[in-house]
């Protein structure tokens, strides 16, 4: 039996852990074994973190069929504004892939710093709090703790852009942030109108409702999903909402620009399909069909994603590209409204995640030793041999070719568009992803095939140990892309509990 | 419990690779001969399985392991049949050649230990691709050896081959994701990724042939023989061929003309026409198979021509890869179909079909023999203008006597191996004139161009091996002497142009062998050709 108190213990644990994580630092740092205490402290965080998800996976799929569960917070059942928690496959799935990154992505951190930028105690407080805030989006179970959630976690990345407090950041920080105060108060505006209109911001409860919904409230309802949808398009970075998202992962630390792309992207994304495809219903269930104007933002997310990537000399800049268009293929597979396309698109979650943190990771490292352009990434591919690799890893990941993950990603992705006569997507998909593979072995062939403008090594100067979350990343990708039913049998049970999907794979 | 013989060859290979690059890092030549030991082991595990191909009522060896449940039961399913057992033979031969090949004429470079590594790799795709009938898993090793081909070809390769790689790589990349798309839509109307109904499994040829979507089909159709053909390298999209063999080094030159493109010609045999084109209507089958004798043509005369201008010794070799890979296709665009009837139906026999297959083994050991002859003469002479060379038949007599070998088979002379897959293409073309009269001027096209064929290889004999040496060539070699060049002293130093070393020797010999005894005794390949079945039908 899943009780209410096991899906917030490990929100509860990591905001608890985020405020503690800044005394813990500065007590840490007078101490002699100042990087035992904190490895100590994160390890303790996040063994009790992935126990508590695991326990609550566990007792959740030990339920037969397992429902979606709704669990109330505070007993105060009257109250329209009762906040709830939503206990479903899919959450799960999310949390169990927000608890995985993010422990390998914070080890990447702590091995970033002893080498590189200062990243201190703060830094690690916003991480863990940034990473308490997508779980607690994840699991909610109504529009408003959805919102409150959220607005935590954008708070926490534009203070991981401003980390570096140069002129850049600070541009891109402000740009972000004006995105996000603007997606905000469509968020809301959209959602009182839903709750005029319906009476409550539970999901299942509007869900209900909408069915409902008399033919001279359709219209406003209509205008309210389309605001609440475009607020989270703009977080997601759908075309034409995208560019802030270039500055914003150019300007973070590589860790940080690692950790948005692989969950803060895809969170935002989780909750468009939360909303389109949980609450609205897709066409033949609910009231609105959604998928055209869908399917138009995915075209031109992926064809402005990959034409933009194609012109950007720096490196960081061109992973960041490659987010936006990543996004219109995870766009196709939601357009096409198939458990294959669903399947797809979870699966691309995991793996594009995956793919875009290991690119930004090596990334990190590369800039540490002042390489940030094309031109500077000459001949890198026989002085720094073991990173190439691991970039080439993502840049084949990316461009869709087996046996790594991203090619079992597209596969899904472009069968799902054929299958629900999307055709046109699927081609525009291909020829998109043709440019990918263009520009991600441009890079290549000047990372091997250019020679460097001297001849002298490059001296690793960052803690060697960087190598083990690159590496994981790196392993990760091959196995899963390798052995996908590992991710397929979590996937599941997401499907099953949606009763449209009549094409079943 | 049948031993798994096909499963060990894919563990082996993929296992080895790190050992490979851990040996390189002691010895290269312990490495190269590490892999042309596996290819051998390989070799025999192939062979182990023809007596059942050769022998059992379905004339298939079939392994099936669970791999994705999830995803509708996808299994990992290895599978040989007349067609895969031949090619894949002749691809170990020529992974076991090139690497043997590789200790002498690689001696020297940088990182020769990520050089063994990437050709191990290499092989796991190479051989994968020919070894099994899963869609996917197919996929996974066409891109497998796309992967390790880049690098080696751009890491080790001559002038400007990061570039020529990276064309290798964009193109076939480009060709293989439209391959995606048609196997995504097999999928979809199918909902399986199996290619042929085994272990109970039914298959996609079956299902297509029931599923009513005649547009979609025919689009399918066109999209994987689109996407090989890129792998091909027939007429439009041949563009990245010359650059990407000319500039590889020799072994790699080998195994790209030598198999990896006949590939291409594999998988349009193995799954547009072994899956999808039994289910098209006859009108549309008919009209496909008219063009693609006219690409096939096209293609042929085309790689003709520019192999009898090239200056570029490579070169020359690389556009004879493109007309051979018209001659292929013209066999498959003989592929039999009864007119009668709504839909194609296989007919029981054609010649033409078993000439194609075997076409594909024969050029694979004479194009490889051809391109490590010529490596060989690159690595001795250090030239590769044609017009510089001449007159290395006194001073490379064993590398004249190979690559007269390759030069007169590719040309079709008997009784060297093309000669008779050849007049097997062209024994069917007669066959199918009988009911077909669209193909008498194909076919009398494609005589012609067998004259071109003649026409360069003769040319480049002549030129190379024969003849006399042009002074520029000796003086070249001797650039460094500064005494001025008389008669007597390019006499004296000629003998410093060599034959190759042994290893090289080694490699070529076993080709020529290999050449020779396919013209003379093709019936070991025809045997096991000749079981081939195609939507269900055993076509000779």
């Amino acid at each position: 039996m899943v009780e209410i108190i096991d899906v917030i213990l490990p929100i509860f644990t990591l905001i608890v852990a985020a405020i503690l994580t800044i005394p813990v630092f500065r007590l840490a740092h007078k101490s002699r074994y100042s990087n035992a205490i904190t490895t100590a402290w994160f390890i303790a965080i996040f063994a009790v973190v992935g126990i508590c998800v695991a326990n609550l996976s566990l007792s959740y799929f030990s339920i037969a069929n397992p429902p979606t569960l709704n669990l109330n917070l505070n007993g105060m059942s009257a109250s329209p504004f009762q906040s709830s928690l939503l206990i479903d496959a899919l959450s799960l799935y999310m949390a169990i892939i927000i608890v995985a990154v993010s422990i390998v992505v914070i080890v990447y951190s702590v091995f970033f710093i002893n080498s590189a930028e200062r990243l201190t105690g703060r830094y690690f407080a916003v991480m863990l709090m940034l990473t308490a805030a997508l779980l607690g989006a994840v699991f909610a179970g109504d529009l408003l703790t959805l919102f409150i959630f959220w607005e935590i976690a954008t708070a926490a990345v534009a203070f991981l852009m401003l980390f570096r407090k140069n002129a850049f950041s600070i541009n891109a920080a402000m740009k972000y942030l004006i995105m996000v105060i603007i997606a905000s108060a469509f968020v809301l505006l959209g959602l009182s109108l839903v709750f005029g209109i319906t009476g409550s911001l539970n999901y299942i409860a509007i869900s209900n409702a909408i069915s409902t919904v008399s033919s001279a409230n359709m219209p406003m309802l209509i205008v309210a999903f389309v605001f609440i949808a475009a607020g989270y398009a703009i977080e997601a970075a759908i075309v034409p909402f995208h560019f802030w998202l270039p500055d914003a992962y150019t300007a973070s630390p590589a860790p940080s620009a690692a950790f948005l792309s692989a969950l803060v992207d895809q969170g935002s994304y989780y909750i468009l399909i939360r909303i389109l495809l949980y609450i609205i219903l897709p066409p033949g269930q609910g009231p609105i069909d959604w998928t055209i104007m869908l399917s138009i933002m995915a075209a031109l997310t992926m064809i402005v994603g990959n034409i933009f990537a194609l012109v950007q000399i720096d490196i960081k800049r061109l992973i960041a590209y490659i987010c936006v268009a990543d996004v219109g293929y995870n766009l196709i597979a939601i357009t096409s409204v198939t458990a294959l396309g669903m399947t797809g698109n979870l699966y691309f979650f995991l793996i594009g995640g995956l793919t875009t943190a290991l690119a930004f990771m090596t990334i990190g490292v590369l800039n540490n030793h002042g390489i940030k352009t094309l031109d500077d990434a000459a001949g890198i591919g026989k002085k720094m041999p073991w990173v190439s690799i691991a970039l080439i890893v993502a840049g084949l990941s990316f461009a869709g070719v087996p046996p790594f993950g991203g090619f079992m990603a597209k596969y899904f992705v472009f069968t799902a568009a054929i299958e629900a006569n999307y055709s046109w997507l699927a081609v525009i998909g291909i020829l998109t992803s043709i440019l990918q593979t263009a520009y991600i072995f441009r890079l290549i062939n000047i990372m091997y095939g250019k020679k460097a403008k001297d001849d002298k090594p490059i001296a690793f100067k960052m803690n060697k140990k960087i190598f083990i979350p690159i590496f994981i990343m790196v392993a990760a990708i091959f196995i899963l892309g390798l052995f996908p039913n590992i991710i397929l049998q979590l996937i599941q049970p997401v499907i099953n509990q949606l009763p449209f999907f009549t094409l079943l794979i | 419990m049948v031993f798994p013989a096909l499963l060990t060859i894919f563990a082996l290979s993929s296992i080895s690779i790190p050992f490979v690059y851990l040996t390189g890092r002691k010895s290269h030549r312990a490495a190269a001969i590490f892999i042309a030991l596996i290819a051998l082991v390989n070799m025999g595990l192939v062979a182990s399985t023809i007596p059942t191909v050769l022998e059992s009522s379905s004339h298939q060896w079939v392994e099936t392991y669970q791999w994705i449940p999830n995803l509708s039961n996808t299994q990992f399913t290895l599978f040989v049949d007349g067609m895969s057992a031949s090619i894949a033979l002749i691809s170990l031969v020529l992974i076991f050649v090139a690497s043997i090949y590789s200790i002498n004429y690689m001696a020297g470079k940088k990182n020769l230990s990520a050089y063994y590594a990437l050709l191990c790799m290499l092989s796991v795709g190479l051989v994968g691709v020919f070894l099994t009938s899963n869609l996917i898993l197919f996929y996974f090793c066409w891109e497998l050896m796309l992967v390790p081909a880049y690098f080696i070809v751009g890491e080790w390769g001559y002038r400007n081959s990061y570039k020529s790689a990276l064309k290798l790589f964009i193109f076939t990349h480009a060709g293989a994701v439209f391959v995606l798309l048609g196997i995504g839509a097999i999928y979809w109307l199918t909902g399986t990724t199996e290619m042929f109904t085994v272990s109970g499994i039914q298959g996609a040829q079956t299902l297509l042939l029931g599923v009513n979507a005649p547009d979609i089909v025919r689009w399918i159709l066109l999209a994987l023989t689109a996407g090989f053909a890129v792998k091909m390298a027939v007429f439009p999209v041949h563009v990245w061929l010359p650059d990407a063999h000319s500039e590889a080094p020799a072994p790699m030159s080998a195994l790209l003309s030598g198999v990896i493109i006949s590939a291409g010609a594999y998988a349009i045999l193995r799954i547009a026409f072994g899956v999808v084109f039994p289910a098209v209507d006859v009108t549309f089958a008919l009209g496909f198979l008219h063009t693609l004798s006219i690409i096939a043509i096209v293609t042929a005369f085309f790689g003709s021509f520019l192999a009898l201008f090239a200056t570029d010794i490579k070169r020359v070799i690389a556009y004879s890869s493109i007309s051979h890979m018209g001659y292929i296709m013209f066999g498959i665009s003989l592929f039999p179909i009864s007119v009668a009837g709504g839909t194609a139906v296989v007919l029981a026999s054609s010649i033409a079909i078993t000439g194609t297959i075997l076409h594909i083994v024969t050029h694979a050991a004479s194009k490889g023999l051809f391109f490590l002859t010529v490596g060989g003469v690159m690595h001795q002479t250090e030239e590769r203008d044609i017009h510089k060379l001449g007159g290395l038949a006194s001073k490379m007599p064993f590398s004249t006597v190979s690559g007269m070998i390759a030069a007169l088979s590719i040309a079709g002379a008997p009784p060297l191996a093309c000669f008779i897959s050849e007049f097997f293409i062209f024994m069917g073309a007669f066959q199918v004139l009988a009911t077909d009269s669209f193909y008498i001027i194909p076919t009398a096209l494609m005589l012609i161009a067998t004259v071109f064929s003649l026409a360069y290889s003769l040319r480049f004999i002549s030129k190379v091996f024969l003849g006399t040496a042009p002074g520029e060539l000796v003086e070249d070699i001797h650039s460094g002497n500064n005494t001025h060049a008389s008669a007597e002293h390019v006499e004296g130093h000629a003998h410093k142009i060599v034959d190759v070393p042994n290893y090289m020797k080694a490699a070529l010999a076993i080709l020529v062998i290999l050449v020779v005894a396919i013209g003379v005794y093709p019936t070991f390949f025809m045997n096991l050709i000749q079981t081939v079945t195609f939507g269900g039908i055993i076509v000779a």
